[in-house]
């Protein structure tokens, strides 16, 4: 009777030589990928409130308006009445473009006013007043 | 008679630990990123006025009047009001008539913050039909 050997066998084990592999592609993804958000020249003080809620992203036109009253959508300094040409633009490439005030807290109201009358004129009537947190 | 030389073992970078160390970047690349989320209190301006424009007028007891000036004061109805007891009063306004439409006419000379607090303040409190204006 022939006997047959049993092979030792190697014991198996998950390998794990790639795992630092793994985790910096996943950093180097990360690092990658983000992007920081730069402000340049227009610096502006946000007020502060309580009743504040998520504006979704994906609709919003961010309006800067600085104490000096200088006006700035999406990177494009602007005077008043421009206002009005640019947001009809956004509005035809989004019907649900909300317009997001980043608004220093010492600008005057009246030139928020007249801002809110161009954005009336152009049909842009989803707005939103950014603010910081009140802790 | 000359010393008997050791067999030296060959010599290597210990790299066991190096996943450890990229789990450890990644950890404190995704803990420290800080997305830039956008808060805000969200309004709907009035549609532009036009000559097919339905105007209705609203009656007195479902109208209150709030008014800023340049220096943040606020009057409400005609009375003055200081700023602490504005959430109360509105309140009470709100929970008497669920329909109360408030008017907050803000100085143009008046700070952009003035405004903002005192929406805020009207927000906390319930008041759900806004209307901005301005003198």
């Amino acid at each position: 009777m022939a006997k047959i050997n049993k092979s030792k066998r190697p014991i198996p084990g998950v390998p794990d030589g790639s795992t630092s592999d793994i985790a910096f592609l996943l950093l180097i993804f990360f690092i990658v990928s983000t992007v920081f958000v730069k402000e340049k020249i227009i610096k502006v003080k946000m007020p502060k409130a309580e009743s504040i809620d998520k504006i979704p992203r994906n609709h919003a036109v961010t309006i800067y308006v600085t104490q000096a009253g200088q006006i700035s959508i999406d990177d494009y300094a602007l005077q008043i009445p421009d206002v009005s040409t640019v947001m009809t633009k956004k509005l035809n490439i989004d019907y649900n473009v909300i317009s997001c005030f980043r608004t220093d807290e010492n600008t005057n109201y009246g030139l928020m006013a007249d801002i809110m009358n161009q954005l009336r004129n152009a049909n842009c009537l989803r707005v939103s007043f950014e603010a910081k947190r009140k802790i | 008679m000359f010393p008997q030389k050791t067999k030296r073992k060959p010599c290597g970078v210990p790299t066991g630990s190096t996943s450890d160390m990229a789990f450890l970047l990644l950890i404190f690349f995704l803990s420290t990123t800080k997305f830039d989320m956008k808060y805000g209190m969200g309004m709907v301006l009035p549609a532009p006025t036009s000559e097919s424009t339905v105007k209705v007028k609203l009656k007195d007891e479902n109208m209150t009047k709030i008014l800023v000036n340049k220096d943040g004061q606020i009057m409400v109805n005609e009375s003055s009001i200081p700023f602490e007891a504005l959430k109360d009063h509105v309140k009470s306004l709100v929970k008497n008539n669920k329909d109360m439409v408030f008017l907050l006419k803000t100085d143009r000379q008046s700070n952009y913050a003035n405004m903002m607090r005192v929406l805020d303040q009207l927000r906390l409190a319930g008041a759900e039909k806004i209307n901005l204006s301005t003198n």
